[in-house]
């Protein structure tokens, strides 16, 4: 079925934003039972034989165009929310080949990709761009490469030199960040950048992840699901515009914390760059309303329970703290002490009207 | 996402360059495009063993890699060949077609080395011919120091060609080639990088270090350690007694065997194919258990880990 | 925001030379090298050639002069000569830097320039907590900072400092500390505290 991409969505100001009856359907709930820590949640990141999210490398959705303009829009305001060390030049191209090749593959009638040894033309029929460009001479994009091709997709990005033993974050786009800077982070060893994370250092989870991580070979990327939750669909929560975004966590009532409060769904996928070895860490950034999710009765009765029984230190790094009591009230009325299934699978095919 | 893990390539080209040494052309069977590589990166070649036995896993660094134009790869002819060389040089012929792993690069450039000291001894120079490639391209500072048997110095002299003026020096024998004092001379910031036999790369490993080289900037040849010896698994409720291949690991194995059991990152990190042992000692090769629960052997995660005993037993 | 005891705040090992090193060089941004900068039954001894700053331009360092204890007019006439120095170094040399935190970072940075790894580097901080913080709001460097809050000098805004630290900018994330709830100002307390 082809997508019908929006054009009419706003990720500030005016929040003009809605996900569809598919799109709700199709949301990748993160919970897998009725309760949360962290824990490595890896997978391999394989395409699903069913549709959804899982199906393509770099799933491409009902906002793909919305999403872009407020990507071209963020980095109108801040070019330096994308930046790449120059010694990740190799990475830049090998982002941009992966992403044109897994989204001609998975998407053929929107996108298309063409080579003749060095010289190529891409087609992004959704966006309206006809490139052909030299592969390894910047000089032929309007962007740098990695640049170019991030303006084209949705979520964040960051690439990963491979050293010493770790990963360090030496490029990446962030215009869709929770709550972290790039502009800060650049440069960071992996567990120097996941440092303000509670909780997880003392289990061992990023020493582990870490050692997996620098594993992922070429042609096997691996995935996992990570979240919080935003007050209105902004994908801009970043520390930098706090000022802007802080006060409306403050702003939810009873009332309409049903309406304004987002769950904040990373797919964060990793994949091995061949020319640079590097590891490209995708981010990709879900939305929607907590009126949207509780439409579908499993998840209504999770979320209560996830969110009554959450660990105070995560949901204070998680920004959770100040209405969270509101949050709980809030998701009661969903919660019929029904027993759940195990997975995250919505368990209907319609949604109730 | 191309579940590249396996690439059906064909032979383009074989030319003996010595009489030891064999240069193979390989490009897709289907005439796709290849998975690019970068320098240092190696494919691991299935190639069939003699009288019947199981097929051999040959892990080969790549010369060159374009994802057009193909892979090269160099043989040596072993003396102790198992079947997997003798094979390359005596039977394989252009045309024929043959099994390769994607590229895996487990001997990569360091991206802040100021300079890059490259160390090649005998057919070692296959990682060194694409490293120096990659940093002439670059503009970057490198040095070159092959080794090779005084009879086959021509044979590297036109391997290595054109040769950068004082940036690329053959050696007949490593006798005639002064390690430490090399070493010694180094600017800060320099990364060394050991391709031969184990005595060579232990001997540069052992120099850099007694001049305080710390071993972050000391790098030499790896293929990993993936695959091993077959073993044997019995799970111990059902009775089912399950050959574990040196190629298959024992969560495949279990699959294969149309037994259900969990798994999720099957790389050793995230605990949950862990399962019980109840006799045998496994040889652990995950992140996820403690020293203690590997010293304990009640656990093991099957999707990295093998046996070190014939038989291992898996309460389950 | 992060509450909790999460934090990637860097942590210091008193120094000792390491003894699979070919050449050691310990350099400090103060004349004085407490004891505490040193593991135990370690001093200054192990040291031979030091490089200090006296704050006076009386000086004059001959930085390849070879070991000994070399004296410097300032912290960054110290920096811009080790450099030069590292940069005409050999492998095998360990760096040692003590100081406070601003300077052990700056030193750290220089050694990287010169293609020093950070195993080839043993840092320790030392004294009165002080930090360079970074506005994350306007990219202002506040530096000299002593206590949990500061007014960014750059934006006006009161900047809580979070525990995070950037190595490559030698600076600690600030946020606004009242973005939810202007005026809503935590107590400030003293980072030595």
């Amino acid at each position: 079925m082809a997508t019908r991409f929006k054009s009419d969505e706003t990720f500030r100001d005016d929040y003009r934003y809605g996900n569809s009856d598919e799109g709700v359907l199709r949301f990748p709930f993160p919970f897998v039972e009725d309760s949360y820590m962290y824990s490595v949640n890896m997978e391999p990141h394989t395409r699903s034989a069913t549709p959804g999210v899982f199906a393509a490398a770099f799933d491409v959705d009902e906002h793909y165009v919305t999403e872009c303009a407020e990507r071209a829009r963020a980095l109108a305001l801040e070019p330096g929310r994308c930046m790449v060390l120059p010694h990740m030049r190799d990475a830049e191209w090998d982002t941009l080949e992966l992403i044109m090749e897994s989204l001609a593959l998975d998407y053929p009638d929107q996108f298309t990709l063409e080579r003749h040894g060095l010289d190529w033309t891409w087609t992004n029929r959704p966006l309206g761009i006809h490139q052909s460009f030299r592969f390894g001479d910047a000089t032929t994009l309007p962007h740098p490469p990695f640049e170019y091709i991030v303006r084209q997709a949705q979520g964040d990005f960051t690439l990963q030199d491979q050293r010493d033993g770790t990963l360090y974050i030496d490029g990446g786009v962030a215009t869709t960040p929770a709550d972290w800077s790039l502009a800060f982070d650049v440069g960071m060893t992996f567990h120097e950048w996941h440092g303000p994370v509670p909780l997880a250092h003392q289990a061992g989870v990023f020493d582990r992840a870490l050692q997996y991580l620098m594993r992922i070979r070429y042609g096997e990327p691996a995935r996992r699901l990570n979240w919080t939750m935003t007050v209105h669909p902004r994908l801009d929560t970043s520390p930098e515009n706090y000022p802007l975004w802080g006060p409306d966590r403050a702003g939810l009532t009873a009332e309409n914390i049903g309406s304004q409060l987002f769950l904040r769904v990373e797919l964060q996928s990793l994949f091995r760059l061949p020319r640079s070895n590097a590891l490209l860490f995708g981010i990709r950034t879900y939305l929607a309303s907590l009126d949207d999710l509780t439409r579908v009765p499993k998840w209504g009765r999770r979320l209560h329970r996830v969110m009554r029984d959450l660990h105070p230190d995560i949901a204070g790094y998680k920004g959770l703290t100040r209405y969270h009591d509101v949050l709980v009230a809030h998701l009661a009325q969903f919660d019929d002490g029904e027993p759940t299934t195990p997975g995250i699978a919505a368990d209907i095919a319609v949604l109730p009207a | 996402m191309t579940n590249a893990r396996t690439l059906h390539l064909k032979v383009a080209r074989a030319d003996g360059i010595a009489p030891t040494l064999r240069r193979v052309h390989l490009v897709a069977a289907d005439g796709a495009r290849l998975p690019p590589a970068a320098p240092g990166a190696h494919i691991t070649l299935t190639l069939p063993a003699p009288a019947g036995g199981r097929p051999l896993h040959n892990s080969y660094t790549l010369v060159s890699a374009d994802p057009e134009a193909g892979y090269e790869v160099i043989v040596r002819l072993s003396e102790r060949s198992r079947g997997g060389s003798r094979h390359v040089h005596e039977s394989l012929a252009p045309g024929d077609g043959i099994e390769a792993t994607a590229p895996h690069n487990l001997f990569a450039l360091h991206s802040q080395a100021k300079k890059h000291l490259l160390i090649g001894g005998g057919i070692g120079v296959t990682p060194m011919i694409a490293f120096v490639t990659h940093l002439r391209e670059q503009g970057a500072s490198f040095e070159l120091h092959q080794i090779a048997a005084p009879a086959e110095v021509g044979v590297f002299e036109a391997l290595l060609a054109p040769r950068a003026g004082e940036r690329i020096h053959i050696h007949a024998g490593r006798d005639a080639f002064g390690l430490t004092a090399l070493l010694a001379a180094q600017p800060l910031g320099t990364h060394v990088y050991a391709c031969g036999p184990a005595g060579l790369m232990d001997g540069v490993e052992a120099a850099a270090a007694a001049l305080g080289w710390p071993e972050t900037h000391v790098h030499r040849e790896d293929f990993g350690a993936a695959g091993g010896e077959p073993f044997v698994l019995r799970l111990a409720a059902s009775g089912i007694e399950i050959a574990v291949a040196g190629d298959q690991t024992m969560l495949e194995a279990i699959e294969a065997a149309g037994v259900d059991t969990p798994s999720l990152c099957r790389g050793g990190a995230c605990g949950v194919c862990m399962l019980p042992v109840s006799e045998g000692t496994p040889e652990h090769r995950d992140h996820y258990l403690s020293e203690a629960e590997r010293g304990a052997g009640c656990l093991v995660m099957p999707c990295v880990s093998r046996s070190r005993s014939a038989t291992l037993v898996l309460d389950i | 925001m992060s509450t909790g005891t999460a934090s990637n705040r860097p942590r210091y090992a008193p120094l000792a030379p390491d003894p699979r090193a070919r050449a050691h060089l310990l350099v400090t941004d103060h004349q004085d090298i407490a004891e505490a900068a040193f593991a135990p039954g370690i001093g200054l001894a192990d040291f031979p050639e030091r490089w200090d700053v006296v704050a006076h331009a009386l000086v004059l360092p001959e930085p390849f002069g070879g070991p000994g204890v070399q004296h410097f007019r300032s912290a960054s006439h110290l920096l811009a000569l080790l450099r030069h120095r590292l940069a005409a170094e050999t492998m095998g040399l360990r760096l040692y830097v003590t100081g406070s935190e601003p300077f052990v970072w700056d030193a750290a940075r220089v050694a990287i320039e010169a293609g020093m790894g950070r195993e080839e580097m043993r840092l320790f901080a030392t004294g009165k907590p002080v930090r360079r913080v970074s506005c994350v709001h306007c990219r202002t460097i506040n530096p000299g900072v002593t206590t949990t809050l500061v007014t960014c000098a750059g934006c006006g805004v009161v900047l809580t400092v979070r525990d995070h630290f950037s190595r490559v900018h030698n600076a600690w994330m600030g946020v606004q500390c009242d973005a939810e709830v202007p005026g809503e100002v935590p107590a400030i307390e003293d980072l030595s505290a």
